[in-house]
C-alpha cells in the first residue's frame, strides 16, 4: 500500500492576539491543533461534523465550527478561542451573566456557547429573543434546556447597552 | 452565630468561574508523558461464536499493544449486578458492537485502519431484536427464558374489582429507546504502576462502581486501586455503569503496555456502542366506577434490557413502584418483567425506568377520562393520593402533599380552561390544531427500599491547614449542582461564608464512598450526611477549646488552623442511619418505597402543523413539589433542562434500529432540541416546608424527566381527536395515525375535518 | 477523527487560475474543498475517498457577487452569511435568502458555499429547490475556458453532475424576472433549526385576472436529486385558482413526487408532505387576491405614525406599535395576531411596562397614562364583571392592588375579560407569592391575551 499525503507545512496565524507558527500536516483539523499544539483545551469537541457547535472559534471576525476547518485554511488568519476572551467586555460580561443566570452546567457546551454569543452580540447589541434562538441555534446543549442561556445572553445584552 | 443564610439562595455554581473560562479540564482535555491511545475492536454481529481473528495486512502489528479476553488478569466481567457482561468477548457475541479486543498505539490516527483491518469470522446464531421476539422465547438467549428479572406488587383484591366495574378502560403504550447525548462522550485514562498500582481518570458519575469492577478484573486489592472522576461533561445516568468498561478496557491496556492509555469514544462509537434508555410496552387494565374513581387495575410492564443484565433490575424496580402514579388504587396488580435482546445493553438514564412507566399510566388516564366522559382534569382530580391514604407499595403518605390545588395552580398558570375553549373554536377550520395536555405525576427520591441501607454511604468533612472546610464526597458534579449544593449545606450548618467552604475533587484516596450519583439521591440523602459530618467537624473544635458555642467566621478560621497544627489532618466523618421506622419488604415488593417523593403537575400546549404534521410545543408549565429549594437558580436549571429532554423523548429522538445496531449514531440523524426547539418552559415551585432531607430538600434531577412526554402526547391527543400511545412520535407517525384514523372514518363515511 | 491527516495533501493555489491548471493537471486526483461543511464530516469519519485536495475557500474571484441589468452574478464561493445578507438576493430572490438562513448554525452560514452546496448534490441541499425555480444558470470554469449550464439540466443522478473532472463552478446566475411573483419556501425537518431536510420546496407563481401563470415548483429530498414538479405545473399554468383546482395540484403533486425511505423519513409522509405544501402554496397565492377586511385594508394604507398611533389602543407599547405598523400590510386578522405576539414576545422589560401603565388598575378607571379614549372604553368592557362585584370585594382589591404595586412597582395587569371581581382577587392573590421575574413574565402573558382580543374587536370594527 502506497502511503499517498502531505508534509507537514508551517501555518503561521494569529491566535488570541499573539502570532504562532504551527508545524501540521495542512489537513488536520484547526480543532486539533488548537487543542493539541497550542494546548487551547477551552475548544471542544462534541461530535466532529460541525453539529454541536462545542468546538465554535471566531476566525477573522466570523463564528466557525473548528472541526471543519482545515488548519491550512486558516493560514494568516486571526483566531478567537475561549482563552483569549479576557480582555473582552463584551466576553467578560456574558461570562457573568451565565453565572448568574445558571448559563453552565456541566460546562462542556459553554466555551462554544459564549463565543457564539459573543458574535451574536458583536453583530446585533440588542438582539431580541428570537435573534438569540436562532443567533444559537448551532450550539446544541443538553443540561440547560436553554432558557437560562437565554437569559443570560440577553442580560448581558443589557449591561453593554446601559455601559 | 448563625445569621448567614445561604441555603434557598442562589450561590454560584462553585466550579462555573472555570467552566465558563475554559480552564475547566475534562478528560479529554488531559495528556500524560508517553500516553498511548486506545481503541476497541467490536462485533459487527447480533450473535453467534468467534470462530477466528485475524490481523490483516497492510498494518505494523508490532507497534501495536494488543488485548484480549486471555490478558485480564482477574475476573472476565464487569461487576455490578450479576456479574454477566464480559470485559472483553470470550468465544461467543451477544450484541453488535461488543467489545471483543483492544488495541492502542502512540499514535491515535494510526488506530481506526488498525481496528478495520482486524477481521473477525463468526458462527451466526439466530438473534432476538424486539420484547415481542424475546417474549416467544422461539430463541433463548439469555438463562432459561430470556428473563432478567420479573416483580410482583399486589394491593388489595384485584380479582374482585371487576364486576363492581361500571368501565373496563384497556390500553397499551410503548416508549423508545432514548440516548442520553451528553456533549462529552465517554473517556478515561488508565495508568499503572507495580508499586502504587492503577490510577484511573476519568468522565463518570460514580467512582465506586469504576473501582469495585477494577479489583475484581484487575485482580487488585482496594488500596491498589485509584479512580478519580475528571470534569464530567454532562451524564444523565449515561455514565453511571459504562465507564466502568471503559475504565476496564484502558487499565487492561495500560497494564500490558506498562504506558498510561486514554480511550475517548469519538461521537459514532458513543452513540452506537454505549447504554440508551430501555425501550418499555405497558399494558393497562383498568376497572372505573361511572363517576371516575378508580376501582383498580393491572398493569403489565414490560422492558427491553438490551443482552446483558446491568441494571436492568433496578431500573425494572423503579418502573414498576411508578406505575401507578400520583393516584390511590384500593386494588392493583403490577407485573414487571425485563427481557433479553441481542442489542447493547440498555442503561441508565434520567428517570430511570419512571418515565416509561408514568408515559403509559398518564395516557391511560386521558384514555379512561374519555370513556367515562369526565375532563383529564377532573378524572384526575377524583383519583388523586390524599394524605393519609397508601400508594401501590402501600406506603402512607405522611405529608400534606395537595394535588388538587397544584393542579389548580398549574391550569391558572397555563390558562388551560380559557385555552381549551379558545381551540375548541380555533381548530374547526385553519392550517394547524391546537391542544393542551396534563400530567400529573411523583418521583421517589433515593435508593428504592432498602437500598440506602445496603449502600450506607459514608461523608466526610474536613478542616484545612488554611482554616477552610472542604466537603469529601465520592458524590460528583455534571452540571447538575452537586459541588455547590453540598457546599452551601456545609457552610449553613457551619454558620460560614460561602467561599469558606470548597469540595475534593472525587477521588477513591480521598474521598469516602458517600454512594453513587443517580436515583436524585445526592441532595437529599447525601446532603443530609454532609451537614451531620459539618457538625462533627463543629463539635471536634468545640470540645477541644479552640472554639465558642457561638462563633465568627474568622474565629472558625483560626480554631481550624490551630487544630490542624496541633493534630495534622482533621475531618469529621458521617455515615447513613436508616431510619427507625422505615418498613421494606424486598420479597413482596411492599411498604416504605421512598424516604420521600417528589410530586408534579405538568402542563403542555403543543401547535400541530397540519401541512408538515409536526409539532411544536406552544408553551410549557412545570409545577413541582421538591421540598426546600435549596438554590433556586440551580433548581430551575435542573427542571427546565429535563423538560427540554422530555421534549426530545416525546418528538425528536428516535433510534433507528437494525439488526440490533443505531443506524443514526450522529447528531445529524439522532435529533435533540436545538435553542429554536424549546418554548417558554415556566417553571414553579410548590414548598410544603416539611423536612426530608438536607434543610428540606427532596430529589429533584430525575423528576422533571417524567412529565413531558405524556403532557405533550395528551396534548397532542386534544388537538387532533386521536389516540397516540407510543413516543417518540415524530411527524411520520402522527401522519400515519391521521391517514389510518381518516381512513376509518371516510369508511363510516363522514369528513375527516384534517387533510 | 477516523482519518490519518498525514495521508491526505492539501494546496490552497493563490488564485482561480493556479487552481485551475492544478485539477488540469491531474483531472480527477484532486478535490477542491471550500468551506469544508461536508468535505470534512466526511474527513473526520474516515469515508473521504480523495487524498488529494485544493483549498478554493479564499480564491477572490469565486466571493464576488454583480448585479446586471438583466440578472445577478453570484459567486460560487459566496458563504450562506454572503447570500443571506445581500440585498438583492434578499428583495429578488427570497426563497434563496431564506434557503441560505436555514442552512445549519450560524457557524455553517459562515463557511459553506453557494458552490459547495451546488456540487456536492446532496438531495437535501437547501439552496437547489430555489436555484431551481429561479431558472438558475451555472458557469463552470477550467483552463479550457468558460461554459454557460442551465442548472436544471445540471444534476444527471444521486450525487452526478456535469462538472468535468477539471472544472470548477465559478459563479451562479439568476435572471431578474421575478419581480411580480408569489414565492413559497419551506423547509420540513424534524425540528426547527440545524436539521437535513426531509422535504423542502421552493415555488413561484404570477397571478393574472385569477388565473395562475408560470407555475414553477420544485422540491428538495424527496427524490435522488432536485426536482420540478412539471405535471403538476402543467396542470396549473393558465387555471382559474380556486379550490377544486388547490385540490387537484395538490393531489396530482404527492402522486408526482416518487420519495424514498430512508433513516430520515418515509415515502408516504414525503409524498403527502409534498403535496400539502403544493396546497399550501396554492392557498396563500390566492390569499394575495384576497381583499383585505375593510378596517385592516384602510390601516394598511395609513402613513406610518397613523398607523402606530391607531393600534396603540390595543396594547400601549409604542415600540410594539411602531413595529406592528412596519410590518404592514397585513393580509388578515391571522397575520396580524401572529404577528402581534411575535412583537410582543421580542420586547424589552421597558416596553412591556410601558404598555402595563397605560391600564386602569382594576376598579379604577383612569389609567396612568392614557393613550386613547378608545383603549378606556375598551379596558371599562373588559374590567365589566369585576366593576359589577360587590363592595367588600372591591375593598379588598383595592387593598391587593396597592400591596402589588408597592412589592412589584407597576399596576397588576390580568386579563380581565370575563372574570369576576372574586376570580381576580383570588388571581392577584396568589400572585403575590411570585417572585419579580416570574411575576412579569405572567403578567406579560396576561398583557398578550389582552391585546390579542383588542385586535379582534378592532378589526371586526
Amino acid at each position: 500500500m502506497t502511503k499517498t499525503g502531505a508534509t507537514p507545512c508551517d501555518v503561521s496565524l494569529i491566535v488570541n492576539g499573539e502570532p504562532r507558527t504551527v508545524r501540521a500536516y495542512p489537513m488536520e483539523r484547526l480543532l486539533d491543533v488548537l487543542r493539541q499544539q497550542l494546548g487551547l483545551t477551552g475548544t471542544k469537541e462534541g461530535c466532529g461534523e460541525g453539529e454541536c457547535g462545542a468546538c465554535s472559534v471566531i476566525m477573522d471576525g466570523a463564528l466557525v465550527d473548528s472541526c471543519l476547518v482545515p488548519v491550512l485554511q486558516a493560514q494568516g488568519s486571526n483566531v478567537v478561542t475561549i482563552e483569549g476572551l479576557g480582555k473582552d467586555v463584551r466576553a467578560c460580561a456574558l461570562q457573568e451573566t451565565f453565572l448568574e443566570c445558571g448559563g453552565a452546567q456541566c460546562g462542556i457546551c459553554t466555551p462554544g456557547m459564549i463565543l457564539a454569543a459573543v458574535h451574536l452580540l458583536n453583530e446585533k447589541p440588542e438582539p431580541t429573543m428570537d435573534d438569540i434562538r436562532d443567533g444559537l441555534a448551532g450550539n446544541l446543549c443538553r443540561c440547560t434546556g436553554y432558557v437560562q442561556i437565554f437569559e443570560a445572553v440577553a442580560a448581558a445584552a443589557r449591561r453593554g447597552v446601559a455601559r | 452565630m448563625k445569621s448567614e443564610r445561604i441555603v434557598a439562595l442562589s450561590a454560584p455554581r462553585k466550579e462555573g468561574r472555570d467552566k465558563v473560562t475554559g480552564r475547566a479540564r475534562y478528560i479529554d482535555d488531559i495528556t500524560l508523558p508517553e500516553m498511548l491511545y486506545g481503541a476497541t475492536v467490536r462485533s459487527r454481529i447480533p450473535r453467534g461464536k468467534i470462530k477466528k481473528i485475524t490481523f490483516g495486512p497492510g498494518i505494523n502489528w508490532d507497534k501495536f499493544v494488543v488485548v484480549t479476553a486471555k490478558d485480564i488478569p482477574g475476573k472476565n466481567y464487569i461487576a455490578l449486578i450479576e456479574n454477566d457482561q464480559l470485559c472483553l468477548a470470550d468465544g461467543i457475541v451477544n450484541h453488535p458492537e461488543e467489545p471483543v479486543l483492544l488495541l492502542a498505539h502512540p499514535d491515535r490516527h494510526a488506530l481506526p485502519k488498525a481496528v478495520e483491518a482486524v477481521s473477525i469470522e463468526y458462527d451466526s446464531l439466530p438473534p432476538v431484536f424486539t420484547i415481542e421476539e424475546s417474549e416467544r422465547q422461539s430463541e433463548i438467549i439469555w438463562g432459561a427464558d430470556n428473563i432478567f428479572k420479573t416483580y410482583l406488587i399486589q394491593k388489595g383484591d384485584v380479582d374482585g374489582i371487576w364486576e363492581k366495574a361500571d368501565y373496563i378502560v384497556e390500553g397499551e403504550y410503548s416508549t423508545g429507546a432514548q440516548e442520553q447525548l451528553y456533549i462529552e462522550t465517554n473517556g478515561a485514562i488508565a495508568a499503572f504502576d507495580a508499586e502504587r498500582g492503577l490510577t484511573v481518570w476519568g468522565s463518570l458519575q460514580c467512582p465506586y462502581y469504576v473501582h469495585k469492577a477494577l479489583m475484581a478484573l484487575c485482580n487488585l486489592p482496594e488500596t491498589k486501586v485509584r479512580v478519580v472522576q475528571t470534569e464530567t461533561g454532562g451524564a444523565f445516568g449515561g455514565k453511571e455503569e459504562y465507564p466502568s468498561m471503559l475504565a476496564a478496557h484502558a487499565s487492561l491496556l495500560a497494564m500490558k503496555s506498562r504506558r498510561p492509555v486514554k480511550i475517548v469514544y469519538d461521537r459514532a462509537e458513543d452513540m452506537v456502542a454505549t447504554t440508551k434508555r430501555h425501550p418499555s410496552r405497558t399494558r393497562h387494565r383498568t376497572a372505573v366506577r361511572k363517576d371516575g374513581k378508580i376501582l383498580g387495575g393491572e398493569i403489565e410492564l414490560v422492558i427491553d434490557g438490551g443482552a446483558y443484565v446491568t441494571l436492568s433490575p433496578v431500573v425494572l424496580s423503579r418502573a414498576a413502584i411508578h406505575a401507578g402514579g400520583p393516584y390511590e388504587w384500593p386494588a392493583i396488580r403490577v407485573r414487571a418483567k425485563a427481557v433479553a435482546t441481542n442489542a447493547p445493553p440498555h442503561g441508565a438514564f434520567r428517570g430511570f425506568g419512571a418515565p416509561q412507566s408514568l408515559f403509559a399510566m398518564e395516557r391511560h388516564m386521558d384514555r379512561i377520562a374519555r370513556a367515562v366522559n369526565l375532563s383529564p382534569v377532573e378524572i384526575r382530580r377524583i383519583n388523586f393520593l390524599k394524605p393519609g391514604q397508601t400508594t401501590i407499595t402501600e406506603q402512607t403518605i405522611n405529608e400534606p402533599v395537595d394535588l388538587g390545588k397544584m393542579l389548580d395552580r398549574a391550569l391558572e398558570h397555563s390558562s388551560y380552561e380559557a385555552k381549551k375553549q379558545w381551540f375548541a373554536r380555533e381548530n374547526e377550520s385553519g392550517a394547524v390544531r391546537k391542544g393542551m395536555g396534563v400530567a400529573a405525576f411523583l418521583h421517589g427520591a433515593g435508593f428504592t427500599g432498602s437500598g440506602e441501607r445496603y449502600l450506607a454511604s459514608v461523608v466526610g468533612v474536613e478542616g484545612t491547614a488554611e482554616g477552610r472546610v472542604r466537603v469529601l464526597v465520592s458524590s460528583t458534579e455534571f452540571g447538575q449542582g452537586t459541588n455547590t449544593v453540598l457546599c452551601q449545606i456545609a457552610a449553613e450548618t457551619l454558620g460560614l461564608p460561602y467561599d469558606d467552604v470548597e469540595i475534593a475533587q472525587p477521588d477513591t484516596t480521598e474521598v469516602p464512598n458517600s454512594g453513587p450519583t443517580v436515583a436524585s439521591r445526592t441532595a437529599m440523602v447525601v446532603g443530609s450526611l454532609v451537614a451531620s459530618a459539618a457538625r462533627g467537624l463543629e463539635q471536634t473544635l468545640t470540645a477541644s477549646g479552640k472554639l465558642g458555642k457561638t462563633y465568627s467566621a474568622e474565629e472558625f478560621r483560626r480554631a481550624c488552623r490551630e487544630h490542624v497544627a496541633a493534630h495534622g489532618r482533621f475531618r469529621s466523618l458521617a455515615r447513613y442511619e436508616p431510619p427507625a421506622n422505615i418498613y421494606w419488604d424486598d420479597q413482596n415488593y411492599r411498604g416504605e418505597a421512598y424516604a420521600a417523593f417528589a410530586w408534579a403537575i405538568y402542563v403542555a400546549e403543543v401547535t400541530v402543523d397540519l401541512a408538515t404534521y409536526s409539532v411544536s410545543v406552544a408553551d410549557f408549565v412545570a409545577l413541582q413539589e421538591v421540598g426546600r429549594v435549596l438554590n433556586p437558580v440551580l433548581a430551575r436549571g435542573q427542571i427546565i433542562g429535563g423538560v427540554a429532554q422530555g421534549i426530545g423523548f416525546a418528538l425528536y429522538e428516535k433510534v433507528e434500529w437494525r439488526d440490533g445496531c443505531m443506524q443514526n449514531g450522529q447528531m445529524t440523524n439522532y435529533i435533540m432540541p436545538t435553542s429554536a426547539d424549546v418554548p417558554p418552559i415556566r417553571v414553579f415551585f410548590e414548598e410544603l416546608g416539611n423536612t426530608h432531607g438536607a434543610y428540606g430538600a427532596k430529589g429533584i434531577g430525575e423528576l422533571p424527566m417524567d412529565g413531558p412526554a405524556p403532557a405533550i402526547v395528551n396534548a397532542i391527543e386534544d388537538a387532533l381527536g386521536i389516540p397516540l400511545d407510543s413516543v417518540p412520535l415524530l411527524p411520520e407517525n402522527i401522519f400515519d395515525a391521521i391517514a389510518s384514523a381518516s381512513n376509518r372514518e371516510s369508511d363510516a363515511r363522514s369528513p375527516t375535518g384534517v387533510r | 477523527m477516523r482519518s490519518d491527516p498525514a495521508e491526505y495533501d492539501l494546496v490552497a493555489p493563490a488564485n482561480l487560475q493556479a487552481a485551475v491548471s492544478l485539477l488540469a493537471s491531474e483531472p480527477g486526483r484532486w478535490l477542491p474543498i471550500a468551506g469544508g461543511t461536508d468535505l470534512m464530516v466526511q474527513f473526520a469519519a474516515g469515508t473521504l475517498r480523495a487524498r488529494k485536495l485544493i483549498s478554493i475557500a479564499r480564491l477572490p474571484e469565486l466571493r464576488r457577487t454583480e448585479v446586471f441589468a438583466e440578472e445577478i452574478e453570484i459567486g460560487a464561493g459566496c458563504t450562506y452569511t454572503d447570500v443571506r445578507k445581500h440585498d438583492i438576493v434578499d428583495s429578488e430572490f427570497p426563497m434563496l435568502a431564506r434557503a441560505a438562513s436555514w442552512t445549519g448554525g450560524i457557524a455553517n452560514q459562515n463557511r459553506g458555499t453557494l458552490g459547495g452546496n451546488i456540487v456536492n448534490a446532496s438531495p437535501a441541499g437547501d439552496s437547489l429547490p430555489a436555484l431551481l425555480a429561479y431558472d438558475a444558470d451555472l458557469i463552470l470554469v477550467s483552463v479550457r475556458g468558460e461554459r454557460r449550464v442551465p442548472y436544471a439540466s445540471f444534476h444527471t443522478g444521486y450525487k452526478k453532475t456535469k462538472l468535468a473532472a477539471d472544472e470548477l463552478i465559478r459563479a451562479v446566475r439568476l435572471p431578474r424576472r421575478f419581480g411580480g411573483y408569489f414565492s413559497h419556501a419551506r423547509k420540513v425537518g424534524t425540528r426547527n433549526a440545524q436539521a437535513v431536510s426531509k422535504v423542502c420546496i421552493a415555488a413561484l407563481a404570477r397571478m393574472e385576472d385569477g388565473t395562475v401563470q408560470d407555475a414553477r415548483i420544485a422540491f428538495g429530498s424527496i427524490a435522488p436529486m432536485p426536482v420540478r414538479l412539471a405535471e403538476t405545473e402543467r396542470l396549473l399554468n393558465r387555471k382559474r385558482l380556486d379550490p377544486s383546482l388547490v385540490l387537484l395540484a395538490s393531489k396530482t403533486a404527492a402522486a408526482e413526487v416518487q420519495p424514498i425511505d430512508d433513516i430520515r423519513s418515509t415515502a408516504r409522509y414525503r409524498a403527502a408532505v409534498a403535496g400539502n405544501l403544493v396546497a399550501e402554496f396554492l392557498e396563500r397565492l390566492g390569499e394575495t387576491q384576497r381583499a383585505p377586511s375593510e378596517v385592516l385594508a384602510r390601516w394598511n394604507g395609513l402613513p406610518a405614525d397613523e398607523a402606530e398611533n391607531e393600534i396603540l389602543a390595543c396594547c400601549g407599547s409604542r415600540v410594539w406599535a411602531r413595529g406592528m405598523a412596519a410590518r404592514r400590510p397585513f393580509l388578515d386578522e391571522a397575520a396580524v395576531l401572529a404577528a402581534s405576539d411575535e412583537t410582543w414576545r421580542n420586547l424589552g422589560e421597558s416596553d412591556w411596562m410601558e404598555a402595563f401603565r397605560s391600564h386602569p388598575r382594576i376598579g379604577e378607571s383612569r389609567a396612568a397614562q392614557i393613550l386613547s379614549a378608545r383603549s378606556a372604553a375598551w379596558s371599562a368592557q373588559e374590567q365589566s364583571n369585576a366593576a359589577a362585584a360587590d363592595d367588600a370585594i372591591k375593598i379588598a382589591l383595592a387593598e391587593a392592588n396597592r400591596k402589588y404595586e408597592r412589592q412589584f412597582g407597576r399596576i397588576f395587569i390580568v386579563c380581565a375579560a370575563g372574570k369576576t371581581g372574586s376570580e381576580i382577587l383570588q388571581i392577584l392573590r396568589r400572585r403575590l407569592q411570585n417572585d419579580d421575574g416570574a411575576e412579569l413574565r405572567e403578567a406579560a402573558e396576561q398583557q398578550r391575551q389582552i391585546t390579542q382580543i383588542r385586535l379582534r374587536k378592532w378589526l371586526q370594527g
